[in-house]
């Protein structure tokens, strides 16, 4: 995969690969009823079995994009096509049927009396019986470990139980696609590892893929297979993340910060006078890779 | 999180909820059915009745529940404040001139104002049916698990009756949580409410505002939370209520017929 720029003014949309292309916003615009632009120019794909990162600053257009996912917005002027269906007019139902939102505050997903009567419904909604809503409602709090919490009242929820269950909710609706809205913002890290574990299991486990709007790009350099790089409304650039996040002009032209571990990798390179084709993106990759470098006099460098 | 941030005397659904979910009582495991029917027969029976004694020991009864249900009584008793002063502010204008031995008199502007003994019995007899109506409200909600309440009212109300209960309690929550968090980022730069009355009552007014525009904005993304999931204006609590016991339902028996005998008694004995 090489770095994909794309020109702000003049979006130019390419069908992938139909065969797995889920879900395809060719949005021209879209404009709030205020007369603010949200979005424009965007053209934004998600396709089968992968993980992909919106990284962009606050305001840059990453949640309405996220909201254009699930239907709760759509082009002002431009076209939405999920499943090679244009569902730009009046379809809006059969897009929260394939792509769930979990939203930033999981004080405003969960709003039903308990945690299973929450998590059941989504499932209801889909049309399925009590009975069967609350077997689905139950095989999702167990996925993501948050079975013991089926009778609590929601209001009494930590917040990073609040998002397991808000993850839940969505899981329960058995989506294509899942659309996690800064899926680790204001959580311990023991929840932020569980959430991230979570989105690895649900793209190899049950097959979702799944998009992130995140400022964490350490997160996205972990688990992402693509990272798109969101500015002004549009896609600014997107590639896998080992390209695009060693491409300081690009993140910093993005009003990002790279990530710690190539900063840290970069900055050792620089004292060291080492010229190094490796690119670490994970602490694992960085720590073997000084060891490597270490073991090839790089210690000395290091001293 | 908690009303009792902004008052002691008003009553705490943070505190309530909490209570309701302990169950630790013989009294809190009854069957929710059973209190919510009595609840109904207690209402009847206060709107029947003015007879005296059976209101008071009405009202002892509820509050020998209260106790056996380990309910805080300092807290109920603090509650009490906005029932008795509605009740007040409205008998407070009936008790003046009414039949009856005269107890105080005095004249305003050429109009001679008498509180009689049957003035003041009115007084005390409202006084009672509203503590009544409002302890056992009180005891039925913090003895029953919200999850049992709610299913209730989506079992019991039409729609979109029930819809609007079921979403208004949880937003209820949400507004006291975002009153005072603002009201804790007031008073930690030294402003308080009453401090912010007397002193600054436009920032007083700018709390109040800002808890409204926030619970507006906050309901905003709730509902599309809720279009998210395919919210087509039908939802409803699924959680099982345990039925009443063969004990509860003879209770039920004795109290409507006490109900009944009182409807019969009322037009047959003037007094009642």
């Amino acid at each position: 995969m090489t770095i994909m720029r794309h020109d702000p003014d003049h979006r130019h949309c390419n069908h992938v690969d139909p065969g797995r292309e889920l879900i395809h916003v060719d949005c021209a615009s879209h404009v709030y009823p205020d007369g603010s632009v949200g979005i424009h120019e965007m053209c934004f794909h998600v396709m089968k079995d992968e993980i992909v990162a919106l990284c962009g600053p606050n305001g840059s257009g990453k949640s309405t994009l996220i909201e254009h996912l699930n239907g709760l917005l759509l082009p002002s002027e431009g076209d939405i096509v999920i499943n090679g269906r244009s569902i730009a007019r009046g379809e809006r139902a059969d897009l929260w049927k394939e792509v769930g939102v979990v939203f930033q505050r999981s004080e405003d997903q969960l709003f039903a009396p308990t945690v299973l009567d929450d998590v059941m419904f989504g499932p209801l909604n889909l049309g399925l019986s009590p009975e069967e809503a609350k077997t689905e409602a139950m095989k999702a709090l167990e996925a993501v470990g948050a079975a013991d919490l089926v009778h609590k009242l929601p209001n009494y929820l930590s917040g990073g139980q609040k998002r397991l269950v808000s993850i839940a909710g969505i899981l329960a609706m058995k989506p294509r696609i899942m659309a996690l809205d800064e899926p680790t913002s204001d959580l311990d890290p023991v929840h932020s590892a569980m959430i991230e574990r979570l989105i690895l299991e649900f793209k190899k486990r049950f097959g979702i893929s799944v998009v992130i709007a995140t400022h964490d790009l350490e997160l996205a350099a972990r688990i992402a297979d693509r990272v798109c790089l969101v500015r002004n409304g549009a896609i600014y650039a997107e590639g896998s993340p080992r390209e695009v996040f060693y491409d300081t002009a690009l993140i910093e032209e993005a009003g990002l910060k790279l990530p710690d571990t190539v900063m840290t990798w970069l900055e050792y390179c620089r004292g060291t006078g080492m010229a190094s084709k490796e690119q670490p993106l994970t602490r694992t990759e960085l720590v073997a890779q000084l060891e490597r470098s270490a073991g090839q006099g790089g210690r000395k460098s290091l001293d | 999180m908690s009303a009792a941030m902004i008052s002691e005397h008003i009553p705490d659904i943070d505190l309530i909820t909490t209570y309701g979910e302990r169950q630790d009582s013989a009294v809190s495991r009854a069957s929710p059915w059973t209190k919510g029917i009595l609840l109904i027969l207690i209402v009847l029976m206060i709107t029947l009745t003015s007879n005296l004694v059976i209101l008071l020991a009405m009202y002892a009864a509820i509050l020998i529940a209260c106790v056996m249900a380990g309910l805080p009584m300092r807290k109920i008793l603090a509650w009490y404040a906005m029932p008795a002063v509605f009740v007040l502010s409205l008998v407070g204008i009936m008790a003046w001139n009414q039949p009856g031995v005269p107890v105080l008199s005095f004249t305003i502007a050429g109009f001679i104002l008498t509180l009689t003994d049957q003035g003041i019995l009115l007084i005390v007899t409202l006084l009672i049916k509203a503590l009544i109506s409002v302890t056992f409200s009180l005891f039925f909600l913090m003895t029953t698990k919200y999850a049992h309440f709610s299913a209730m009212i989506s079992r019991v109300f039409p729609s979109p009756l029930d819809q609007i209960f079921l979403l208004a309690y949880r937003f209820l929550f949400l507004t006291l949580a975002m009153a005072a968090s603002i009201l804790k980022a007031v008073r930690s730069r030294g402003g308080g409410l009453i401090r912010s009355v007397r002193v600054q009552g436009g920032l007083f007014a700018g709390v109040f505002g800002l808890v409204f525009i926030r619970s507006f904005e906050q309901a905003e993304r709730v509902q599309k939370a809720m279009t998210a999931r395919g919210y087509n204006g039908s939802f409803a609590a699924h959680t099982a209520i345990p039925k009443p016991r063969i004990a509860e339902y003879g209770l039920i028996c004795i109290s409507g017929l006490a109900v009944i005998m009182t409807m019969w008694l009322v037009p047959h004995a003037g007094g009642w």
